[in-house]
């Protein structure tokens, strides 16, 4: 007979972020009165032919490796969409934060360019996407954030301020060793519609919420298609475009070329852009900016407020 | 999977194959239901506060298809953990915004870790007016019959002591966590003190239920318009969710000319509390509420009136 445990921990794990009620938060004030910062996300990814397999979470399990259909599918992304959602992003002037595997650097050179010449942002995604954190030892985790780094600063002379985790993989220990490794932040804490602290044993660190509702790979998994992608994306940005008149929010979209990038679908990205590039009060900013905004002007004030409302 | 029971030819009787309440086809034996000031349909709005665990506890029981993020993958799931969290940070305060708005009295269901750790969001509800009824521990952990009966009576004693102390009110209602319920949770419910349950999704109206021991209501909630049920577990488009409650209502109300209906509906504001779906919610309720005939109410208002009503359900 199981036995369900009654106990009622305190405090609540993971006790990385502090609770802090969306309302009566010290206001945040972004550039030039906008409402709204804006992040688009391209997942700029490689999924390899013959992954090795962490026993935790097989990337291809629809066959014994290597599965054709699905590999092919996603380097699709590379090859064909990518260029695509190019001429999306250059019509509207998009700077992308690219939630990047920093593989594709050393792989596709063509794209590196691509991106470089566009100073987008980049966000540390890992290597490939078929790798992840989740099995790592301390030291296999430290190792494998400084190696991303350095392959890095190698490929583009910058050095990477966020991180996300492959497949949104994380351990318990992550945001210490990512603080650690010198990120600013981190996006895997979809739990706001601001930025948030998180809590680490040394330094400071942040969080700038991706998003696993406006993103093209959980709905096209289902019969969502190009057209519903727009429709949310516009509603999230009326809402937030409206609340944002009280105090700056935050909005991110995400997708990826081996998705949106197919020919019936890269209109309705455009739609989006369009829709929301034609308001004045939006900053169409990249992550690395908006770090830098929230740790110098809110971030004291938010760690401030969320001691006293948790009292 | 081991068999667990062996098989004999049923000797069926009429009705129930349980004793949790008696065979009661609506409008073909039943007595007509009267709302306060004849109202055809009583809206009422279940927000549910249920904390997300980030590690499972052990030996616990919850779904396997847990609503939240991509799906739960391997631990640790960020991504699941936070979009729950979110309602608890953000979702929820639009959805009670809205609920004010139209005049909506909400009823929380409020687990034993959200009662204890989120002492905003009590004082928050609380402030609002909000009947607040016990929901578990946590989502992560659900009542089935693999507990032991003392082991569930502890169960609902902490549940309903957290509420109880976060709120300095004994709650009388319950809703378990993903409705989760032994044979016995309903006599056990009203053991405790409680007077109605919302995990039984098979009426438009209240009901009694039989319990050895004190008294126990149905309040039945419209499981195709929970929002999990919709929009994550069949993944309806949130335009359509809008008109599946308006289409909803329109045809209680209809029915509700003759013999008064309940509309509950069961939200998560980790759902509907997203900005590009909250609109929908507000839309919906609107297009109600606008309606003559309609009574919002909370749980403990509908079961109180109901009560009190000397229908005697044959």
């Amino acid at each position: 007979m199981a036995r369900v445990s009654q106990t009622v921990p305190t405090p609540l794990a993971p006790d990385r972020v502090d609770y802090l009620p969306m309302i009566d938060r010290p206001v945040i004030k972004w550039p030039n009165h906008a409402r709204v910062a804006f992040w688009v996300a391209p997942n700029i990814e490689h999924y390899e032919y013959l992954p090795p397999l962490d026993g935790v979470r097989n990337p291809w399990p629809r066959t014994p490796l290597p599965d054709a259909r699905q590999y092919s599918l996603h380097e699709y992304g590379n090859r064909v969409g990518f260029w695509r959602l190019l001429e999306v992003l250059d019509e509207y002037r998009i700077r992308c934060s690219t939630t990047l595997n920093i593989g594709v650097l050393e792989h596709f050179p063509d794209i590196a360019e691509a991106m470089l010449r566009r100073d987008w942002t980049f966000v540390n995604h890992g290597f490939y996407n078929t790798r992840f954190i989740t099995t790592f030892t301390e030291e296999q985790e430290r190792e494998f954030f400084q190696r991303c780094r350095e392959t890095f600063k190698r490929c583009t002379g910058r050095e990477l301020k966020g991180q996300s985790g492959p497949v949104a993989s994380n351990t318990e220990r992550t945001p210490d060793l990512v603080a650690e490794a010198g990120f600013l932040y981190q996006t895997d804490w979809k739990i706001d519609d601001q930025p948030l602290p998180i809590k680490v044993r040394s330094g400071r660190l942040i969080c700038i919420p991706y998003t696993s509702e406006l993103n093209d790979a959980p709905l096209m998994r289902h019969h969502f298609d190009g057209d519903y992608y727009a429709k949310i994306c516009k509603r999230q940005f009326d809402q937030l475009y409206r609340e944002g008149e009280e105090s700056g929010r935050l909005m991110c979209i995400a997708f990826h070329p081996y998705l949106m990038g197919r020919p019936h679908r890269a209109k309705y990205l455009a739609e989006v852009l369009d829709y929301i590039m034609s308001h004045d009060r939006v900053w169409q900013a990249t992550t690395d900016e908006i770090a830098e905004h929230y740790l110098a002007h809110t971030y004291d004030q938010a760690v401030a407020h969320a001691a006293r409302v948790n009292t | 999977m081991p068999a667990d029971r062996t098989y004999a030819f049923p000797e069926p009787h009429p009705g129930m194959d349980h004793d949790h309440y008696d065979w009661s086809p609506l409008n073909v034996v039943r007595a007509k239901l009267e709302w306060p000031n004849k109202a055809r349909v009583t809206l009422c709005v279940i927000v549910v506060l249920e904390h997300a665990e980030w590690k499972q506890p052990p030996d616990s029981y919850q779904v396997p298809n847990l609503a939240g993020g991509y799906g739960w993958g391997p631990f640790p799931d960020v991504t699941a953990w936070s979009h729950r969290e979110y309602g608890h940070r953000v979702g929820i305060f639009r959805v009670l915004d809205v609920l004010e708005k139209h005049g909506i009295k909400p009823t929380i269901a409020m687990d034993a870790l959200t009662a204890t750790h989120y002492p905003f969001l009590v004082r928050h509800c609380l402030k609002r007016e909000c009947e607040i009824i016990a929901h578990g521990i946590s989502v992560n952990r659900m009542i089935t019959s693999r507990m032991s009966e003392a082991e569930e009576r502890e169960y609902i004693r902490t549940s309903i002591d957290a509420v109880a102390r976060a709120t300095g009110k004994h709650p009388i209602g319950w809703l378990g966590p993903e409705s989760g319920e032994s044979a016995r949770t309903p006599q056990l419910l009203a053991q405790a003190g409680l007077r109605y349950v919302c995990d039984w999704g098979n009426d438009e109206q209240p009901y009694r239920m039989k319990v050895p021991e004190g008294e126990l209501h149905a309040l039945p909630v419209s499981l195709p318009l929970d929002d999990i049920n919709a929009l994550w577990d069949r993944h309806v488009e949130i335009g359509r969710y809008e008109t599946m409650i308006r289409e909803s209502f329109e045809t209680l109300y209809r029915d509700g000319a003759d013999n008064g209906r309940l509309l509950v509906l069961n939200l998560h504001p980790f759902l509907i509390g997203q900005p590009f779906r909250i609109g929908c919610l507000d839309a919906a309720l609107d297009y109600i509420i606008k309606h003559d005939g309609v009574w919002a109410a909370t749980g403990a208002e509908i079961i109180e009136w109901y009560s009190n009503l000397r229908v005697e359900i044959p």
